[in-house]
């Protein structure tokens, strides 16, 4: 069942059509990539998804009923790219406040950050003020009080930056965590080792318009160039390889890497193989990285989205 | 809770808890008072300690008539010298001398004419400098005329003490006493006019604190931007009353303490007799009243443009103030038009500038302590507080427009222009 369907939504700005008719589904429990360079529209994607925006046309249909901005936003967790914390204000303090607008209760609140701040060992930093913090610090405390009221839905912005590797562990297992109890995570970044990691599915938005969704598997998959890499127990010679079956892509001592031509199947190619003669140690299928292919389709638009008159 | 209610709740608390709310509550009346006593002893003290010889060339100043002088007041000293005018020029300052005097042998009693003299000084002095010195001159002259003229001390007093003085009196209001009207009335305005720039850039701040923060973005995902920015109004319109509502407590506690032990005789007698004159000469509710009323009302009207302006500008306080420039002067503007409207407190000028919605606040401040509804209309109150709220009413709902988008904005300063488009830009 979906947490979150998004029907042809829309919304123009003066100059850009930052959303121009992206329909999306997100299934309850999935962690979802949302990917697409700077400036492609997810921020404001997520700006209507967190009812900070209204769309302009379209609909949001959230946890199977017509998304209520007042009501739903209780059950929504965003962690936006451009985040903070009231600096001069004790992190207990804020972090009860914080769960307080979500519509927990002072007590309730209270009972949840203390379990929160042991989870994280952050319990002596009640009294402190965010000022004191690090970079990092903060950035812990920004997920707990973005998480903390048990949303269904989390959005994370770029939820790692900053972060060193023994903290970005500690997140993400609590990403994992969530998910495995039920919540439903979008995952914005730019950083596509840990999309492949981390999701399961992924959509990627490209000026304003959904260019590709499925999941990490099959997008894999549909963007395969059919590379192989080929390791032999003997060396291979320029003869070997002369035939109209594959191209080489790289050659070493005893590995290759080949395009199979259209047409030709691998079978065809490990024939041809043995019938010349030589020991194959390993055939391993190439499949892109989410980072090729991301490039591959956006790599050809401008750098930089261009300022137009829009008009609607 | 409601949601506006926790914002209202965090604005006011962590105000209020400040130490420098607490130090401003305590110091503001200390340094008013301060301000206040301090001039009027400077304006008293400066000029003294003139020590001036005198050449007397016209034979009307005698030694006797000068000591007397100077035991009346000690201040400055005046002393008869019997020197030639350019030994006293080159050694005045040796003598122990601030300056020196000559009264030329031209002066002459039976003149119709004034007389300018020039008091030579080692260092500047101001004519206010000079004032005392002028002062004792003039006394001493002023008996020499009388005993020429034959005027004795009976007469002298009739023609010194037997002068016409007017008092305005509305005679729809006769218990209005304009004195003690125009002191309050300056004093309310005068606060009102504080207060407004005082904590509507205090709503700047704290809106411009938010995006610097980086916390807006985080706060509109939980709240709509229009609570968030009514919670900071309001919260610290509650922070001003506060303070302003320990002003009066104060007062209240220095009155009765005083009037308690103090009230025998002495200059603290007199206060007291001056704030009981006060409290029975005026409306004491009416004025309280009104007073919060556009206390608050004025707060909302000018603390909404300022939380605009906040979530327009990034975190450069230059362009914070250049854009608020228009802003601050409207107030500016107002407190000035006071002064004249409490020359005329139910003139053309003041009637329309205490209707009108962005000087209504401090400009009616100003009238309502002549009277109401002698100087000021029941008509023209009502119609005064009705604006006013229609007012803040407008512009707190213009300002949240601008509010939405400026506070997800970063990068360039808006102009006013494409502010307004903000405001008037559908849903």
């Amino acid at each position: 069942m979906s947490i979150l369907e998004l029907h042809h939504l829309r919304k123009y700005f003066a100059t850009q059509k930052a959303v121009d008719d992206i329909s999306l589904n997100i299934e309850k429990g999935q962690i979802f990539g949302l990917l697409g360079p700077n400036g492609a529209g997810k921020t404001t994607l997520i700006r209507m998804i967190t009812g900070i925006f209204y769309p302009d046309e379209g609909e949001i249909m959230f946890d199977g009923k017509k998304f209520d901005p007042v009501n739903d936003i209780g059950k929504i967790g965003y962690m936006p790219e451009e985040r903070g914390l009231y600096k001069k204000m004790k992190i207990g303090e804020q972090t009860e406040y914080l769960a307080q607008l979500k519509g927990l209760s002072r007590s309730e609140a209270n009972k949840k950050i203390k379990e929160w701040f042991i989870k994280f060992d952050m319990h002596t930093w009640w009294n402190k003020k965010v000022e004191d913090l690090s970079k990092g610090m903060s950035q812990k405390l920004q997920f707990v009080t973005t998480v903390l009221h048990e949303p269904k839905l989390i959005i994370l912005d770029e939820p790692f930056s900053g972060l060193d590797p023994v903290n970005t562990n500690l997140i993400k297992d609590e990403i994992y965590n969530l998910a495995q109890k039920g919540a439903t995570i979008i995952f914005s970044t730019h950083r596509m080792e840990q999309v492949e990691e981390i999701c399961d599915h992924i959509a990627l938005v490209n000026k304003g318009r959904k260019i590709l969704d499925g999941t990490v598997k099959q997008v894999k998959q549909d963007f395969k160039e059919h590379l192989f890499k080929v390791s032999f127990a003997d060396q291979v010679t320029p003869e070997h390889l002369a035939i109209h079956l594959f191209e080489v892509k790289k050659k070493e001592n005893k590995e290759v890497v080949i395009k199979v031509d259209p047409g030709y199947s691998n079978n065809d190619v490990l024939q041809y193989f043995i019938n010349k003669g030589l020991r194959i140690e390993s055939f391993n299928e190439i499949l892109p990285s989410l980072n090729d292919i991301f490039i591959r389709l956006v790599g050809d638009t401008p750098t930089a989205r261009q300022f137009q008159e829009v008009t609607a | 809770m409601n949601k506006t209610l926790l914002i209202i709740k965090r604005e006011y608390l962590t105000r209020v808890r400040k130490k420098t709310f607490i130090i401003s509550t305590i110091l503001f009346p200390v340094l008013y008072i301060g301000l206040i006593f301090g001039t009027s002893y400077i304006a008293v003290k400066s000029g003294t300690n003139l020590h001036v010889g005198v050449i007397d060339s016209s034979g009307y100043f005698d030694k006797g008539a000068l000591e007397r002088e100077n035991m009346k007041d000690s201040s400055s000293i005046l002393t008869l010298v019997d020197l030639p005018a350019d030994s006293l020029k080159k050694n005045f300052k040796t003598m122990g001398y601030d300056g020196y005097l000559i009264i030329p042998s031209s002066l002459n009693w039976e003149s119709s004419t004034g007389q300018l003299f020039t008091l030579h000084t080692g260092r500047t002095i101001g004519i206010e400098g000079a004032q005392p010195v002028q002062a004792k001159l003039n006394n001493i002259w002023s008996g020499i005329k009388n005993e020429k003229l034959g005027i004795d001390i009976t007469k002298k007093t009739i023609l010194e003490k037997n002068t016409i003085n007017l008092k305005p009196q509305n005679v729809e209001d006769e218990k209005a006493d304009s004195g003690v009207a125009t002191g309050i009335a300056f004093v309310a305005g005068f606060l009102i006019y504080i207060i407004l720039l005082l904590y509507g850039s205090q709503v700047m701040m704290g809106v411009m604190e938010e995006k610097t923060n980086r916390i807006a973005e985080v706060m509109v995902s939980s709240v709509k931007p229009f609570q968030l920015m009514l919670g900071k109004i309001i919260g610290i319109g509650l922070v001003a009353l506060t303070q302003f509502l320990l002003w009066i407590a104060f007062v209240f506690i220095i009155y009765n303490v005083s009037s308690a032990y103090g009230s025998d005789g002495g200059a603290m007698g007199s206060m007291i007799g001056g704030v009981q004159k006060v409290f029975t000469s005026i409306n004491v509710p009416l004025i309280l009243f009104c007073f919060i009323f556009y206390l608050l009302g004025g707060f909302f009207f000018y603390s909404s443009l300022y939380a605009a302006i906040g979530s327009a500008v990034n975190e450069d306080m230059r362009e914070a103030q250049s854009l608020s420039f228009p802003i601050t002067m409207l107030v500016i503007i107002s407190i000035a038009l006071m002064q004249a409207t409490m020359r005329d407190p139910s003139g053309p000028m003041a009637v329309w500038g205490s209707i009108i919605p962005f000087s209504s606040p401090i400009i009616m401040m100003g009238r309502i302590p002549f009277g109401v509804p002698g100087t000021v209309p029941w008509w023209q109150l009502i119609a005064s507080m009705a604006a006013l709220i229609a007012g803040f009413i407008f512009t707190t709902w213009f300002a949240g427009k601008i509010y939405r988008t400026g506070i997800l904005m970063y990068g360039k300063k808006p102009s006013w222009k494409e502010m307004l488009k903000w405001a008037f830009r559908k849903n």
